[in-house]
C-alpha cells in the first residue's frame, strides 16, 4: 500500500512535461514488448536499434554539453563522431593501414585524445570570437575531416573503409567467449513465430552493455557538472557572457572545457559505433548525422541532459521506425523516404508549439546536498517587514 | 532597520545620511596621505575617428562613493569598459589597488577586487534568483571541473556556505522572498537589486555601478540608495555612473564630471552644481 502511495507521490511531484514524457515512454515500451513477444520484432535487431539509440543519445549528450550548457554552436558532431570511430578502427583493426592490432581499450584512449586535441585546435582561434565564428569553423572542420578520411588512402583506406575491427570485449577474459558459451534458446510464446536467442543475440547483449555503460557514465558526469558552480558559469555564459566576465570568470577557459568535454563524448559514440558495426567508412561522417543530433537536442530541450537522452532515442525511433511503416499494407506509398520529411515536420511543430523542447530543465540546478547543507543554518528568516510591501 | 523606515520617507530626508558619509570621507581624508583604490591615468580610447576617452585622469579614494557624471556621449560607459577590461585602451593606464591592470582581461581585473555591473540588467534564463546570486562568489572550488569529482565534499561545503551567504544578502536587501523565483520573472528594479546583491557576493573592494537606478521607480530608488550607503559604510568603495542628478548629488562625494572624453572637473556635489563649466557642458552641448 505504501509502495503504491510512494508511486502516487512520485507521480504527482513530476511536472506535466515529465508526466507526458514518462507516459509516452511507458506506452512505447509496451508496443516494443508486444512486438518482441509476438515475434514481429527480432530481438537481435531490436538490440541493434537500442545500440543506435544509445549512440545518438551519447552524441546528443555531447552536443548538449556544448550548446545546451554554454551556447556553443558546433556543426561538427559528425566529425568528432568520425574521429572517434576512425581512431578506434585504425588503432584496433587487423587490416588497418596505420598502426592497427592494438587493444580496443587503447584504441578508445587514443580516439578520445585525438578528439580532445582536435577540439582544442578548433577552439583556440574561435572561442574568443562571437558564437557564429565557431559555427562556421566547425562546419568547415566537419568537411575537412570527412574529405581527409576519404582522400588520404595511405592512412584511412579511403572510400574502401576500414574492416576487421575486433569487438570491444574480444580480449577480455570471460566476456570474449560469453556469446559462444551461452546456450541457444528458442522461446515460443505464440506458435509459428518463435523467438530465437543465439550467439549473435548474446554478442549484441555485450554491445548494449557497453553503450549503456558509456551513456550512464557520460550522463552521470554531465549531471554532476550541470548542477555545479561549473555548470552555472556555463549557463551564465550562454545567457550573457559579459556578465560572467564582469564577475571574474575566465569565460574562454570555461567555453574551452565545455567544448572539449562535449567533443570527447561525441567521439565516445564513434568508438562504440566502430565496435558495433565492425566496419567504418567515410559515409559515416556525412553531415546529416550532425543535423539529426541537433534535432535530438532541440527536441529534448536544450540544456537538459535527460532531454538529450530522450531526443536521441526519439530521433533513432523515427529514423528506423519508418522502415516498419511499409509493413502496413493500407499505406498506399513507400514510407521509408519520408523520414527526413517527418523529422522536418517534427522540428517545425516543436518550434511552433514548444520552442523550449519537450523536456527542458524542470528544476533549479543546485546540488541537493548543498541546499540541505545551507538549510541547517539556524533560523531561516521569512520575509517579515513592517509596514506595507509593494512586492507582496 | 533604517532601510525600511526610509522606504516610506521622502527623498529629502536622505540628506543627513549623505552628509554623514561626507563626514566619514573627510575624516579619512585627514588621516595622512590618500588611500587610492582605483587610479585612472591619461586614459585614451578612440573608435576610428571618434575620440571617446581623451586623456582622462582621475582617482577613486578608498571608502568613498565617487560619482561619474557627464552629458550623453561624454564617454562614461567607455571609461567603465576600459577600466573593467572590456575595451582595450589606446594609451594610459588603470591601476587597481596598486596593480597595473591596463588591458588585462575582465576576469583578471575582477581578481584584483574590481567588479562592475551593467546599465541594463542582464537576464539569466532558466535560473532562479538564488542560482543567479550564486554566480557571484569568486574562486569557488566547484568551478573547477576536476574538483567536482575529486573533492565533492569541499564543493558541497562551499556551495552550502555560498547559498547561506546569498540568502543572508537577499535578506539584507529585503528581497529574500524572491529567492526561488525565476530570475527572469522579477521587475526591472528588483533585477537591479539582485545585480547589486550578486556583485556583493563577489566581495569587491571597489564596485563600479553603471546607472544603478535607471528606469527604477522612486521607492526602489531610495532602497538602492540606502543599500549603497549601507554597503559603503561596511567598507566597499563605489564608483557610479548616474544620470539622475538628485540621486548622484545626494549619494556621491566626490563627483567627477566628464565632458567629451576628458575630466572637466572634480569636486564636492555643491561645487559641481554651481560650476559654470559643468552647466555649460550640460546645457551648451559639446561645441
Amino acid at each position: 500500500m505504501s509502495l503504491r502511495n510512494d508511486a502516487v507521490d512520485y507521480w504527482s511531484d513530476l511536472t506535466r512535461a515529465e508526466q507526458g514524457v514518462t507516459g509516452s515512454i511507458v506506452l512505447f515500451a509496451a508496443v516494443l514488448l508486444f512486438g518482441l513477444v509476438t515475434g514481429g520484432l527480432n530481438p537481435t535487431y531490436f538490440l541493434f536499434l537500442v545500440g543506435l539509440a544509445g549512440m545518438y543519445a551519447l552524441m546528443s549528450l555531447g552536443l548538449n554539453s556544448q550548446w545546451g550548457f554554454s551556447g556553443l554552436i558546433n556543426f561538427s558532431v559528425a566529425a568528432f563522431f568520425g574521429i572517434g570511430a576512425y581512431g578506434a578502427a585504425l588503432m584496433t583493426s587487423d587490416s588497418s593501414p596505420l598502426l592497427g592490432g592494438f587493444d580496443p581499450i587503447f584504441g578508445l584512449v587514443v580516439a578520445l585524445s585525438v578528439a580532445a586535441v582536435m577540439a582544442v585546435l578548433i577552439g583556440v582561434p574561435t572561442l574568443r570570437l562571437r558564437a557564429d565564428y565557431l559555427a562556421i569553423a566547425s562546419l568547415g572542420l566537419a568537411e575537412v575531416v570527412r574529405l581527409l578520411v576519404l582522400n588520404e588512402r595511405q592512412w584511412t583506406n579511403g572510400s574502401g573503409g576500414v574492416r576487421g575491427i575486433p569487438r570491444f570485449f574480444d580480449n577480455w577474459p570471460v566476456l570474449s567467449t560469453f556469446p559462444e558459451a551461452m546456450p541457444g534458446l528458442e522461446i515460443v510464446i505464440i506458435p509459428g513465430s518463435p523467438i530465437e536467442l543465439g550467439t549473435p543475440f548474446y554478442q549484441m547483449v555485450l554491445n548494449i552493455s557497453l553503450v549503456v555503460a558509456f551513456v550512464a557514465a557520460s550522463y552521470l558526469v554531465l549531471r554532476r557538472a550541470h548542477r555545479s558552480p561549473w555548470g552555472r558559469v556555463l549557463r551564465t555564459i550562454r545567457s550573457d557572457e559579459d556578465l560572467a566576465r564582469a564577475l571574474g570568470k575566465n569565460t574562454y577557459s570555461f567555453k574551452m572545457q565545455s567544448f572539449v568535454l562535449g567533443s570527447v563524448i561525441m567521439a565516445l559514440a564513434g568508438v562504440f559505433y566502430a565496435h558495433l558495426n565492425l566496419f567504418v567508412s567515410p559515409g559515416d561522417l556525412n553531415p546529416i548525422t550532425t543535423f539529426y543530433v541537433w534535432v535530438a537536442v532541440i527536441l529534448g530541450g536544450s540544456g537538459s541532459n535527460r532531454g538529450a537522452l530522450f531526443g536521441g532515442v526519439v530521433v533513432v525511433t523515427i529514423r528506423e521506425g519508418t522502415r516498419f511503416l511499409n509493413e502496413f499494407a493500407w499505406i498506399p506509398f513507400d514510407t521509408a523516404p519520408l523520414r527526413l520529411l517527418l523529422i522536418g515536420v517534427l522540428i517545425v511543430l516543436i518550434m511552433k508549439f514548444r520552442p523550449q523542447g519537450l523536456l527542458p530543465p524542470q528544476r533549479e540546478l543546485i546540488w541537493p546536498d548543498a541546499i540541505a547543507g545551507s538549510e541547517t543554518e539556524p533560523e531561516r528568516h521569512t520575509n517579515q517587514r513592517p509596514g506595507g510591501d509593494a512586492n507582496e | 532597520m533604517s532601510d525600511t523606515e526610509s522606504l516610506a520617507d521622502d527623498s529629502s530626508t536622505e540628506t543627513p545620511a549623505a552628509e554623514q558619509s561626507t563626514a566619514d570621507a573627510s575624516t579619512t581624508d585627514q588621516s595622512a596621505e590618500k588611500d587610492i583604490v582605483l587610479e585612472v591615468e591619461d586614459l585614451q580610447k578612440s573608435f576610428g575617428g571618434l575620440v571617446a576617452t581623451d586623456h582622462a585622469t582621475f582617482e577613486v579614494e578608498r571608502g568613498t562613493i565617487t560619482g561619474l557624471i557627464g552629458p550623453n556621449g561624454a564617454g562614461k560607459s567607455t571609461i567603465f569598459n576600459l577600466i573593467s577590461g572590456f575595451y582595450e585602451a589606446d594609451g594610459g593606464s588603470v591601476t587597481v589597488n596598486g596593480t597595473d591592470v591596463t588591458n588585462m582581461e575582465p576576469y583578471q581585473v575582477a581578481d584584483e577586487g574590481l567588479i562592475r555591473t551593467f546599465q541594463t540588467p542582464r537576464k539569466l534564463e532558466g535560473m532562479t534568483v538564488r542560482e543567479a546570486m550564486l554566480i557571484g562568489p569568486r574562486n569557488q572550488p566547484g568551478e573547477s571541473f576536476l574538483t567536482l569529482f575529486t573533492d565533492p565534499d569541499a564543493v558541497n561545503e562551499a556551495e552550502s556556505a555560498n547559498l547561506a551567504d546569498a540568502q543572508r544578502i537577499l535578506e539584507e536587501f529585503e528581497i529574500d522572498h524572491l529567492a526561488t523565483q525565476p530570475a527572469t520573472d522579477i521587475s526591472g528594479g528588483q533585477m537591479k537589486l539582485v545585480e547589486l546583491a550578486r556583485a556583493m557576493l563577489a566581495e569587491p573592494e571597489i564596485l563600479l555601478l553603471d546607472e544603478p537606478v535607471a528606469g527604477v521607480n522612486p521607492t526602489l530608488r531610495n532602497t538602492l540608495a540606502d543599500q549603497i550607503r549601507r554597503l559603503n559604510e561596511q567598507g566597499t568603495t563605489f564608483l557610479l555612473i548616474e544620470h539622475d542628478m538628485e540621486f548622484v548629488m545626494s549619494l556621491a562625494d566626490p563627483v567627477v564630471v566628464l565632458n567629451q572624453g576628458s575630466v572637466l572637473m572634480e569636486g564636492e556635489p555643491d561645487e559641481i552644481q554651481t560650476d559654470e563649466r559643468v552647466i555649460e557642458a550640460y546645457l551648451g552641448g559639446g561645441t
